[in-house]
Formats: structure tokens, sequence, C-alpha cells
């Protein structure tokens, strides 16, 4: 009887060396890129705003001045007033949008200067800039939709529930 | 038992445990029995109400010394039956020659509404507050705790009615006469299983209709319900799906789109009836009690809602001013009056089908302050036992008329009983009982 069968001594050391080999571990690679944790763009914005600092809010954003203390005042009884507030908000807003001194930009914007277009009004109604996704949604939207005004924009924009938030 | 017999059991079972809830002491089943109206309007009547110049009618004799039957009578002749008092009449229209308040305002309904209904001329309150009168009112519940500025712990009877009888926010709704004590808070609670989702719409007149309505929200662009508002609402929800994040509780109530839109056309339709003086407003109209009832008129006819509660509260100036309660008393009176008188008369859908309930959230003292008015007579507060005492009524279609329920010296009622009252006109009596939320587990028309 052979007790040592070159075959399967064979077998037994290379099974032996790639049993080793493959339990060895890569050294880590490092790239050189400081560490980031990944947040939505409004993941900082988790306080709401009181009636009386987002209607202040709202008529910088349209009109570009301060809203005077007895109109604060008038706004934040009115909210009171209803039951439904975002609607009451959403008639608020469009009255403004009647104002003749509202300073809304041009329609022809949106085919001059598209992504200008959508860049300043994230400024303007949220104090940050779009995500990319956010750019790329309004492009396509606003580009196949072209009888959408800068006046329904500003709406939305204003209606929405960032809007609420700081 | 074979299979077929034990489904016929099986199946009666069930039917019976299905009406069980419905079938009275007597065997009478209880809704076929009370009231078959589609719609409910309670009035929460007005402020804190002594019963003795109220549903007593003892007018000047139980509360400023004057002895005599000419100084008692009946200043809510619209509500109660009885005769108005004969001297020192105060309550009325200024005429243009004589004593101020001479006048008395002349009744709106032929027959009264306690012929009409049923008076329960003794029913205890909850307490001796507003708040807590009111919340009591609306949810049925005793278990009040909270103070102002904070919304009832248990639900309303909007969020029974629209979450149990399947109702949109614009057929449930709650007019208030102002925007002070809270009163926009009540509209729902922030009961976990019930809260904004069941909410009823709100509006404070005076104040929506009002300057402040005037000046911000009167000029409103009436914007096409697709080519402006539907782009508008597409650009709001993609904004709204990345932000992902809603306010606690400044969105309020949510409607509909389409409901939006008839709110919108209301809101119009309102800022036009005024500038046209077209609102349906009672005959008089001296106070924010009585604009609110004239709006509630339109909510009523435009909307035609299931639930319908409205709020009058100028009584209160009972603190400083009697002879000006006994004024306000005289006004919600008419300004009931007329709210009734409209249902029936100007508004098909809801005629011969609604039931109209009146009860105050507390009564008032039966001791005088120190406080004088320009009769020299004497004001009162509300926080003694008096103050617990008030009364009630139910008028509409299939509930008994010219019943009165319990006296003086026999208590029937009890404020809590309200919430069940208006559940049972609505078919969601039982659903309300077993959510083991409300105080009481009867309804008024039980306890006939």
């Amino acid at each position: 009887m052979q007790i040592f069968n070159p075959i399967y001594l064979l077998t037994g050391i290379l099974s032996i060396l790639l049993f080793t080999s493959s339990c060895q571990k890569d050294d880590p690679i490092v790239y050189e890129v400081n560490p980031q944790d990944i947040l939505s763009p409004t993941a900082g914005k988790i306080k709401e705003k009181s009636p009386e600092q987002f209607v202040a809010v709202l008529h910088a954003n349209l009109f570009g001045t301060p809203i005077s203390v007895n109109d604060q005042v008038e706004v934040e009884r009115l909210l009171r007033s209803t039951g439904d507030k975002r609607l009451t908000w959403e008639l608020i807003v469009s009255s403004y949008m009647n104002d003749p001194n509202v300073q809304l930009p041009d329609n022809l914007i949106i085919q001059q200067d598209l992504d200008g277009f959508i860049v300043e009004t994230y400024s303007r109604f949220y104090f940050r800039p779009p995500s990319q996704i956010e750019l790329e949604w309004w492009r396509n939207y606003l580009t196949n939709n072209p009888n959408v005004s800068t006046e329904l924009v500003y709406l939305a924009f204003a209606t929405s529930d960032e809007y609420f938030f700081y | 038992m074979n299979r077929r017999e034990f489904v016929k059991k099986a199946g009666l079972t069930a039917g019976i445990s299905l009406a069980s809830p419905y079938i009275m002491k007597n065997g009478l089943f209880a809704r076929g029995a009370m009231s078959s109206a589609e719609h409910v309007v309670l009035v929460m009547f007005a402020g804190g109400v002594r019963q003795q110049e109220s549903v007593l009618q003892r007018y000047l004799t139980e509360s400023q010394g004057l002895t005599g039957s000419i100084y008692e009578g009946n200043i809510m002749y619209n509500l109660l039956n009885g005769q108005a008092p004969q001297d020192k009449i105060v309550y009325g229209l200024d005429p243009s020659v004589g004593p101020q308040g001479s006048l008395p305002i002349p009744a709106i309904l032929s027959s009264s509404i306690q012929s009409q209904g049923i008076l329960f001329p003794e029913v205890t309150a909850a307490g001796t507050g507003h708040y807590s009168g009111l919340v009591t009112l609306l949810t049925g519940s005793r278990s009040v705790t909270q103070g102002l500025r904070n919304r009832p712990r248990n639900p309303t009877i909007f969020e029974y009615a629209r979450k149990h009888a399947n109702l949109g926010a614009t057929d449930v709704w709650m007019v208030g006469n102002r925007i002070g004590n809270s009163l926009p808070l009540l509209n729902y609670s922030d009961h976990p299983d019930y809260g904004v989702e069941y909410g009823a719409n709100f509006m404070a007149p005076d104040i929506t209709f009002g300057p402040e309505g005037e000046e911000h929200i009167k000029n409103a662009k009436s914007y096409h319900p697709e080519e402006d508002l539907g782009p508008a609402n597409t650009m709001q929800n993609f904004l709204n799906r990345s932000f992902n994040r809603t306010g606690s509780d400044f969105g309020g109530v949510r409607n509909t789109e389409d409901e939006k839109y008839q709110l919108r056309l209301f809101f119009e339709e309102m800022f036009a009836k005024k500038a046209s003086n077209t609102i349906s407003h009672p005959p008089v109209v001296s106070n924010n009690d009585m604009r609110a009832v004239g709006y509630a008129c339109e909510v009523l006819k435009w909307f035609k809602p299931k639930v319908t509660v409205v709020n009058l509260d100028s009584v209160d100036g009972c603190h400083a001013n009697f002879t000006g309660y006994l004024r306000s008393l005289h006004r919600a009176d008419h300004a009931v009056g007329h709210l009734w008188n409209t249902i029936q008369t100007q508004i098909p859908e809801m005629t011969d089908n609604t039931c109209l309930i009146v009860c105050p959230e507390h009564g008032r003292n039966l001791e005088p302050n120190s406080v004088l008015d320009e009769n020299d007579w004497s004001a009162y507060d509300h926080s003694d036992l008096n103050a617990t005492r008030i009364f009630s009524m139910v008028v509409g279609p299939g509930i008994d008329q010219n019943l009165v329920v319990g006296s003086e010296s026999n208590p029937i009622g009890d404020i809590s009983d309200i919430v069940l009252t208006m559940a049972e006109v609505l078919g969601v009596k039982s659903q309300v009982i077993q959510s083991g939320l409300t105080s009481s587990s009867q309804s008024l028309l039980d306890r006939i």
C-alpha cells in the first residue's frame, strides 16, 4: 500500500496555497478625497417660519420692499380666520400678483436664460441653488410647457412646503 | 345542525348584533323614531346665558331687584314661547324719539322653535369657562383640562362625522364670530386617531371678509383651474416631493383641489355680495354675532354642509353691562330665528331636512358683581353653581313638537349629550360611543 500518493500530495499542497492566498486582504486604496456626509439640499431646513416671518419674506421676494407692521398683523389675523390656511395663503399670494408694484421677471427670460431663471428663482425663494435633479426637471418641464409664465412659477414656489421652513 | 341551518342562524345573529345599537329599551328602532334629517346645525349660544333671563323669562325680577309681573317676560320669542315684558324695555332698537332700546325687534318666526321642537329647560353644563364649555359642546367629553391655545384633546363632532360618515372638508363647517379665545382651534382636535385629516373648514367672517380680507385677498386673481392652476399644482407637487416635509399645524385643514376651487368661487362671491350689500344677514345687524349668522347662511346656501356649527358670544358683555347683555340676548334670538327661517325658506336641499340644536356653553352667576351700567343695573360673571345651569333645544324633521323635557326642579340632559345628538342625526352615534372618548353615552333624544 502506497502511503504518499504524489497526486494526492500535489493536490493537497495546491489547496493549501490557494486557501492561504485567498484570505489575504488588499490594502485600502486612498483616493485623497475628504469624507463627506451626503444630505439632501433641504436637510438643514427644519424650523417653520411664523406667519409673520413668511409674509415678510414673501413681500420682500415679490416687491423688493419690507412689509409694514400693520400689513404683517393683518395677514396673521387673516390666516387665523380660516381653516384651510394654505388656500388663504394662495389667495394672498395671487392677490399680490395682481398688485401693479409686483416685480416679476419677463416671460421671455424662460426662453433666453432658462438655467439662470431657475437658479435665480431657487435663490430668491429657497436661499439655495437647485440640485442637478431639480435643475433637470425644471429644464424639461419649462421647455415642454412654453405657456407657463414666470408668475405661475413664482406662485408654485411661494405656496410650496419648503417656503414655510428655514 | 346542518350547514344550511348554521348559515341561516349565523346570518340572523350577525344581523341582530348589527342592529342592536339602534334598538331602544322599548323595542322601537331608535334611528327610525328620531330625526330623519341629513343636515345638522349647532348654534353655540351665546357666551354665557343666565337661565333667569332666558328660559325662565324673569327679565329684571331676578337680577335687578324689581318686582311685579310687568318686569317679567320673554325677550327671546323666536326661540321660546311666552309674552314679552311690559315695562322697562331696553333690549330693542333705538327709536328716533323715546328711550334707547325701547322698540323690540319683531319676531321672525311665526311659531317659536320651542313650539316646533323640544325644549330641555334645565341641562347641566360641564363648567363655567367659555373654552371648556365650547370644547365639551364639540367633543362630548367633559375631560377638558387643556387651556386656551390648545386644540381639543378628544375628537370633535366634525372629525367623527368626516371619519365615520365619509364626508369631505366642505361638508363640515364652523363659523366663528371672531378669532379670539382660541376659537379657530376648535375645528379639529389633536387626537392621533382623528385630527386635521378630518377637520372642518373654519371662517371668522368679520376678519376673512372684513378689513383684513379686503386688503389681502379680495383682489386675488381668478386663475383658470386647468390652464393656470393645473401647471401651478404640477410644479408645486414637484417642489413638495423634493422637500418631503410638511408643517406641524400651519396648513390647517386640507381641501381637495375641487373643494379649493369652490372655496375660491365662494370667497369671490362673498366679497361681491358684501359690496352690493346682499349678504344674507338678519334684518337687524348690529354686532358680529349677527354678521356671523349672515355669513353662516351663505355657507349653508353654497355648500349645503352636513354639519355646521355657529358660535355666538356677544352676550358675554354681561361681565360689565347688563343692559348690553339683554340687548345681545335679544339679538342672538333674532339671529337664530333668521338662521332657521333661511334654512326653511331659502335652501330647498335643507328645508325639512335639517336638525337645529341650540345650546349655551354655560350659564352665569346667581349673584351680581359690583359693576353697574348706564341704568344702574348690576352685571354678572360666570363662576358659581348657577353658571352650570343651561338649556337646550332640538328641532327638525321627525322630532317631537312642542315638547318640554325636564324642569327647574328636574334637570334632564347634559352638555356632553350634544355631540351624540348630532351623531345620531348623522347616523354615526354607535361609532362615536364605541370610540370611548365621550363622557355621555346618550343623546338628548335618548333622554325623552
